[in-house]
């Protein structure tokens, strides 16, 4: 079993040695929630039991996802599992993953499952940082699903962002009222946004290591946000 | 890699008392000496070619076989010769110790040639090893409409101006000194960086913020090496005084067109829109719209509201007007009941009206009732609806009278100088497309010549004041 929190030095380390760029989720959101980022929860399990024990130390219901440093489209590879009601139905569901990832995938490289809590649903919105040639790196912030894949609302800033940049970004998408709430949705913690988007700014400019991030999905809610899923990619030279 | 003390150092190129062209030629009409024949200082001329002397000594400048030869310290140098030799004109210019040397030289990086490439390694060499101020290569240098200093024998000099310019590109450079002058707008100083290989867009950014000559800094660019570093110096300068940036390249095809031409690569539109609203500049697309924005700038007084009191001359117009500003982010509020009370009073209703906008073509006879005229104005002035005030002048119905008859024409031109003058909130004129373009450009000419923002059109001129505004608003919201 993987050490129980990696840093970002051992987890690149680590990938170089698997002659990888991206992190896993794991390793991701370990390493996200070092720096104070609000992540889900997530725990590695190696096997069923493992699986089972997490689930219970998590809370019910829990989602499980593969963890392989070769599989990046989780769901296409039958590689997750959501709504899961009890430790059976972990048990049961590990084996299966495993089996659906061997048939689907058969040289993908298995470390297990990552077993983290159903996080309560929000609006959805993601967040992310990638390197410009000539500005370095920069933030995205947009609405999650049909809004950022195919209406492309999204807006960016160069990292370091001040208050004022992370703001006016969140204010700056066309679907910026969804953010206050519509058809009877909680209006969005901005409060909160914005401070994620200071924090992942802090931590760019602190990692230049990192070369990507993707936090897809965040839920906002109306009294914080959270990272459901995240994704690191960092640099493969050196 | 930005020179130790750059600043004074600057000042003196920018400021010269004593400038040099070297390798100017009867094959380019002379246009350097031409041009900088106007130069309040002392000009020298360096030429070799025996063919080119005499062709120079007609123009009366004083000419050397080498720059180590002219017997005074040179402040500016801008050299015009062939690729081969500008290494050793670069070399005497260390040894001269001048203040500066412009490479108006080309055929460098840009040309993507390994010879282009070598020859701009070594002169970029020279200048570094010995710290010399390089301008360029591929690039017009340098113009101080004050003292003379030009790029182009057109450009006008003499009588200070107010507004800096930074351009990647020698032609947008120019235009914009030119093209500009018949806008109103008189340059400070400007500078054509070309290839940057020494000193880039911040360089001269930090160099214009803190110049207390230069009020507004207008920037033409493709691309740049050191992006936060733009960023920072874009941010720092727009948070003294406006700053316009107009890219080039943001097509795709546009962005291919900007390597061949400076060598230097592009962002992403999007990324490089986000750096410009998170630098607080205003970013604008060609040099109608980048006039257009500095013109709002300098003529209008600064305000952040985006309320417009518009009057116009016809029931259509009145329509359009309002469309257009509308259109920009700015907005058209009913007036005070107050004002509607005055206006009540003397408006003639048959064939206009005042809600906002005033169709008040009948009520001012066309601008020609200049008691009413300036009523109106009163109103719209005390009015805490609006924000900023913009008026019609047509020659649809009035361009025989206003070409006949001067006393009607200054009539009109006295109310709306008055008025600007009179005036707390941005005042702007629209003098509209007519059939007589050569009316209404005199008197665009002659209301910008009295301190009067005039625009050609509706949309250019709601665009360039909701860029003005909006740049206010944003400086005045990160006090």
């Amino acid at each position: 079993m993987a050490p129980l929190m990696v840093t970002l030095s051992e987890a690149i380390e680590r990938a170089r040695n698997e002659d990888r760029s991206v992190l896993t989720e794991v390793e991701s959101k370990q390493i996200l929630a070092a720096a104070g980022i609000p992540v889900a929860e997530t725990t590695l399990a190696a096997s069923a039991d493992e699986a089972a024990k997490a689930a219970a130390n998590a809370g019910f219901p829990v989602v499980l996802k593969i963890v392989s440093p070769d599989v990046t489209h989780k769901s296409d590879v039958g590689g997750v599992r959501v709504g899961l009601e009890d430790e059976a139905a972990v048990r049961a569901a590990y084996d299966e993953i495993v089996a659906a990832v061997a048939e689907r995938q058969p040289k993908a490289r298995i470390e297990g499952v990552a077993v983290q809590a159903m996080a309560r649903p929000g609006t959805e919105v993601i967040v992310g940082m990638s390197k410009d040639p000539q500005f370095g790196p920069v933030l995205m912030f947009g609405l999650g699903g049909i809004f950022v894949e195919v209406l492309k609302d999204v807006a960016f800033r160069i990292v370091p962002l001040e208050e004022r940049d992370a703001r006016e970004m969140i204010d700056e998408i066309n679907g910026r009222a969804i953010l206050d709430g519509v058809r009877g949705g909680e209006p969005a913690d901005i409060g909160a946004l914005t401070g994620l988007l200071l924090q992942l700014s802090t931590f760019s400019e602190a990692n230049p290591q990192v070369e990507e991030l993707d936090l897809n999905p965040v839920f906002a809610y109306k009294d914080g946000c959270l990272a459901v899923d995240a994704r690191i990619v960092v640099s493969s030279d050196k | 890699m930005t020179p130790a003390g750059l600043t004074p150092r600057l000042e003196r190129a920018f400021n010269p008392k004593t400038v040099a062209v070297v390798g100017d030629k009867r094959a380019m009409g002379y246009m350097w000496l031409h041009s900088m024949k106007t130069f309040a200082g002392k000009l020298y001329s360096v030429q070799i070619d025996p063919a080119e002397i005499p062709g120079i000594e007609a123009l009366e400048v004083p000419n050397y076989p080498s720059l180590t030869d002219i017997p005074e310290d040179i402040d500016y140098v801008l050299c015009a010769v062939p690729r081969p030799v500008a290494a050793r004109i670069v070399a005497d210019c260390a040894k001269k110790q001048v203040g500066a040397v412009a490479l108006f030289t080309s055929g460098f990086a840009e040309t993507e040639t390994e010879e282009g490439i070598d020859a701009q390694q070594q002169v970029t060499e020279i200048a570094r090893e010995n710290d010399l101020l390089l301008i360029g290569p591929n690039c017009m240098g340098l113009y101080n409409r004050r003292l003379g200093v030009r790029h182009s024998p057109d450009q006008e000099h003499g009588d200070a101006g107010n507004v800096g310019f930074i351009s990647q590109s020698g032609t947008h450079c120019i235009n914009f000194a030119l093209v500009g002058a018949t806008h109103g707008i008189k340059c400070s100083k400007t500078v054509s960086f070309g290839n940057a290989v020494l000193l880039d867009a911040p360089d001269y950014i930090d160099y214009l913020e803190q110049d207390a000559e230069t009020e507004v800094i207008a920037i033409y660019i493709e691309g740049t090496k050191d992006g936060p570093r733009l960023l920072r110096s874009l941010k720092a300068a727009a948070a003294r005084k406006p700053v316009v940036v107009w890219r080039g390249g943001t097509s795709t095809a546009g962005s291919r067109a900007v390597y061949s031409h400076t060598a230097s690569l592009a962002a992403a539109p999007a990324v490089w829109s986000a750096a410009m609203r998170q630098a607080g500049v205003i970013e604008t697309d060609g040099l109608d719209e980048t006039i257009d924005a500095v013109k709002a700038l300098v003529y209008c007084k600064p305000a952040t509201g985006k309320r417009m009191g518009l009057v116009a001359m016809t029931g259509g117009q009145s329509v359009v007007i309002t469309d257009a500003f509308e259109r920009e982010g700015m907005e058209v509020p009913l007036l005070t009941p107050a004002s509607y009370e005055k206006l009540a009073s003397f408006f003639n209703i048959i064939g206009g009206s005042y809600r906002n906008p005033l169709d008040a073509g009948g009520t001012i006879g066309m601008g020609f009732v200049p008691g009413n005229l300036q009523k109106l104005f009163e109103i719209l002035e005390e009015d805490e609806n609006v924000d900023a005030i913009a008026m019609e002048v047509s020659g649809t119905f009035i361009a025989r009278r206003l070409r006949d008859n001067p006393s009607i024409m200054n009539g009109l031109l006295d109310i709306l100088a008055a008025q600007r003058e009179r005036s707390a909130k941005p005042f702007l004129t629209i003098t509209h497309p007519s059939h007589v373009e050569d009316v209404m450009a005199d008197v665009r000419r002659k209301l910008l010549d009295r301190g009067v923002a005039a625009f050609t059109s509706f949309r250019s001129a709601a665009r360039a004041l909701a860029l003005a505004t909006a740049y206010w608003a944003s400086r005045h919201n990160g006090a």
